[in-house]
């Protein structure tokens, strides 16, 4: 990508940026993440017995060690360890949000006003402030005491019912409804903030500082805005209903393959990337409506061929056909992708207890000034708290 | 509801965008108060203005959630006339969003070197399933296959079953980290006066959703892939209730929230039992502790239940279809789930403000779904200044078409 000629600084697209973050859920810790990520100074503000997320599953060496989970999630961030029902704590705070322009908040509701983090008296003290609210439920409505956790979000935005669909629902068609794997909820509700943070931010100079309510339910729901677009048009989606008549989940030799082909033409691909076999001759499947009508038939086939053939020949194959295929990867096959290698996807980073791993630097990429790590996980108060109390000590 | 008292309002954006990922990222902008120009034609039509058989549907949609708010005009970009109006548009824009496929926009005379020619602080995305180089920068996707190539797909799944397929959510997710680079983009901008480029591979959004898997990975450890199970809390479940497909979540986290599950399920004897004393052994005696919850659970009503556990401080939510997240009286009172009705449109619940601002208020749906060409005396007339006899003359020789 040539850069251009247009931008000489490096300088990142959120440098100057100073967010404070108070975050016990992933949701808020994404959020500050995805701001860190794009050059933001983050403040994580932790209780003296660490953010809880530093205790979170998956844990490296057996449960012993520290959290895969934190790791990812703080990379790049600072630590100030800040005990909000002290004294000192609330001057560590104010000292924090002088300097920021941004508070990522997800203290539930009812610990507000004990912890000097009610809207009303940030708003008053801090009027640029920009103060982003990220709760399971939100913070108004009904609900807004209710607590979730990412099982229960996914659940309570309706895709969880919807999932599995195509072949682990044929296989278990008995079994209960499933979540995405890990925080997927949690990370459009991070993601909401994050986007309702730099929109307000943008505003600032208009209106000054606001006050942002985010709810993850709600931004699980607008990612899944489709099944409420399908009740709309009369069809109440459910798991058992909602595959694609053909495609889907395969298991080929080696592993597993997605294939999905919505188009004729690719329909054509396909039948080439088969072989031409003699049950594809028939005409009739040159009518789209029939291949719908028949994809039980059409997954027969396909799923007997593929069990005769290798993953990456079959991708490959298939990739140059046009028709649409993926291999099913591993974490491992990520880390070690070539073409996530090729794009810089990973950078390395240094854990609290000194190791380096590979993390997933950010799922975008700005060409003209390129993002990059700026440090490690950090360890708890790794600004010192001694140093934070003294330097507001009058 | 006013487009002026929305945060992104006066920010105005060229949308090239088709299919899912793209138009849902530039939905969200115009949501928060973007001004979105829709750029197509009437020959290549995007997906929702054609009939969808995969979904049953046999004629164009009525409503379309990720091109409502949208202004649309008509360019057949096939021609260098209509190009050059394009450029105008970007010119007169702050941002630009296309989806296609790597390659197409240069072949076009579109991309991003050509217009920051006629914009030279453009914000700039392109949003494609692999990104835009690398060896497999030409693959073509949908969301399954973001899924798949990105890891997503098989870390989630039953743990002694095949993985699973990701549907809108995975396109929808990737349309919300674009938007987040975007106004970042923006602010770089504001301070520095530079364009920037944005390139966002939705695979690459599938792998940040297993980020915690990927540092495992990285180290050497293979991730557990498990299902409907926590590593750290139990129980963790969704459950079968007295109601057919009515299922409860349940999600305990420490001692405390297991005695209070306990004493709304009428179990306070099990309180005592050692097996489950702490979280240690209640994971050790998970499978014990699900056929519990199951025997537990079975008789009871759903939604009582969860309202009761809620009360207790435990968490946990029925398994909503649709039809109760239409009716939801919390999600109403939020404006996340709003009605919206039109000439041709019996009214429907849709999806509205993804957030609640206290000041920049009007968030959300003010318009539905344009149809082909509706804005062309705004953008064509207005914007671009172009006479009637003008338009007249590019529409008879299929320019805007």
């Amino acid at each position: 990508m040539q850069q251009n000629g247009l931008n000489e600084s490096g300088s990142l697209p959120l440098a100057g940026c100073v967010v404070v973050e108070r975050s016990r859920t992933v949701a808020a810790a994404y959020a500050g993440r995805l701001l860190a990520t794009m050059g933001a100074d983050v403040v994580m503000l932790e209780p003296e017995a660490g953010s809880p997320l530093r205790k979170a599953p998956p844990m490296l060496d057996g449960g012993k060690g520290h959290s895969a989970l934190f790791a990812y999630l703080s990379v790049g961030k600072r630590s100030v360890v800040c005990d909000l029902e002290s004294a000192d704590g609330q001057r560590v705070l104010e000292r924090e949000l002088d300097k920021a322009h941004i508070l990522i908040n997800d203290t539930p509701l009812a610990e507000r006003i004990a912890q000097g983090l009610a809207p009303e008296a940030i708003d008053k003290r801090f009027p640029s402030l920009v103060h982003v609210s990220i709760l399971p439920f939100g913070a108004s409505g009904p609900k807004a005491d209710w607590d979730g956790e990412e099982s229960n979000l996914m659940h309570a935005s309706g895709e969880g019912f919807l999932l599995p669909n195509g072949f682990s629902r044929e296989l278990f068609p008995d079994r209960p409804p499933l979540k995405i794997y890990g925080h997927f909820a949690s990370y459009q509700g991070g993601s909401v903030a994050a986007l309702s943070a730099l929109s307000a931010w943008w505003a600032v100079p208009e209106i000054g500082g606001q006050y942002i309510d985010v709810s993850v339910q709600d931004a699980m729901l607008l990612c899944g805005a489709f099944a409420l677009q399908r009740l709309g048009d009369g069809s109440l989606e459910h798991r058992a209903t909602r595959s694609f008549r053909y495609g889907g989940v395969f298991e080929a030799k080696d592993g597993f393959v997605e294939l999905l082909t919505l188009e004729d033409r690719q329909w054509e691909s396909l039948v080439k990337l088969l072989g031409h076999p003699a049950w594809a001759a028939d005409e009739a499947w040159r009518d789209p409506l029939e291949r719908s009508r028949r994809g039980n038939e059409i997954n027969h086939h396909i799923r007997e061929w593929m069990a005769r053939h290798d993953v990456d020949i079959i991708v490959k194959n298939a990739q140059e056909l046009g028709v649409p295929a993926a291999k099913y990867r591993t974490p491992a096959d990520v880390v070690n992708g070539e073409q996530e290698r090729s794009r810089g996807l990973f950078a390395p980073a240094t854990l609290t207890d000194g190791r380096q791993a590979d993390v997933l630097l950010a799922p975008y990429q700005f060409r003209c000034t390129p993002l990059q790590f700026g440090g490690g996980v950090p360890s708890l108060g790794e600004t010192g708290q001694h140093v934070a109390a003294q330097e507001v000590t009058p | 509801m006013s487009q002026a008292a929305a945060p992104l309002a006066g920010v105005r954006i060229a949308d090239f965008t088709i299919h899912a990922a793209g138009p849902f990222a530039t939905h969200v902008l115009s949501q928060l108060g973007a001004e979105c120009i829709k750029i197509e034609s009437k020959t290549r039509p995007d997906a929702f203005r054609k009939p969808h058989a995969v979904y049953g549907r046999m004629t164009a949609a009525t409503f379309d959630q990720v091109s409502a708010n949208k202004l649309s005009v008509r360019l057949n970009l096939k021609k260098p006339e209509a190009v050059e109006l394009a450029k105008r548009i970007v010119a007169v824009s702050d941002v630009a969003a296309e989806s296609f496929r790597p390659g197409v926009m240069t072949r076009l005379g579109l991309d991003f070197n050509e217009l920051c020619k006629v914009k030279p602080d453009l914000v700039m995305l392109s949003l494609s399933s692999s990104g835009q180089n690398g060896p497999d920068s030409h693959f073509a996707g949908y969301a399954p296959l973001f899924g798949a190539w990105g890891g997503l797909g098989w870390m989630t799944g039953y743990s002694d079953g095949p993985p699973v397929e990701m549907r809108h959510v995975m396109d929808h997710s990737a349309g919300l980290h674009a938007v987040v680079a975007m106004v970042a983009a923006l602010h770089q901008r504001r301070r520095t006066g530079q364009a920037q480029y944005i390139d966002l591979a939705a695979r690459e959004v599938a792998s940040a959703m297993i980020g915690d898997a990927l540092v495992e990975a990285s180290l050497g450890i293979e991730p557990v892939r498990p299902g409907n199970g926590d590593l750290a809390m139990a129980p963790h479940g969704v459950y079968a209730t007295a109601q057919p497909d009515r299922w409860l979540t349940v999600a305990v986290r420490d001692d405390a929230e297991w005695r209070a599950l306990l004493g709304v399920l009428g179990q306070d004897d099990v309180a005592a039992d050692p097996r489950f004393a702490s979280v240690q052994t209640r994971r050790q005696h998970q499978q014990e502790l699900d056929a519990l919850m199951t025997q537990w659970l079975a008789p009871c009503n759903a939604d009582e239940t969860a309202v009761r556990l809620q009360q207790a401080g435990v968490c946990a939510h029925v398994s909503w279809n649709m039809q109760d997240i239409a009716d939801d009286a919390h999600l109403r009172a939020r404006g996340s789930v709003t009605d919206v009705s039109g000439p041709n449109i019996p009214k429907r619940a849709v999806v509205g403000a993804p957030a609640q601002f206290s000041k920049t208020q009007d968030v959300g749906i003010r318009r539905l779904t344009p149809a082909l060409g509706q804005d062309e005396d705004y953008v064509f007339g207005e914007l671009l200044g172009l006479s009637s006899s003008q338009r007249a003359d590019l529409e008879e020789r299929e320019v805007i078409l």
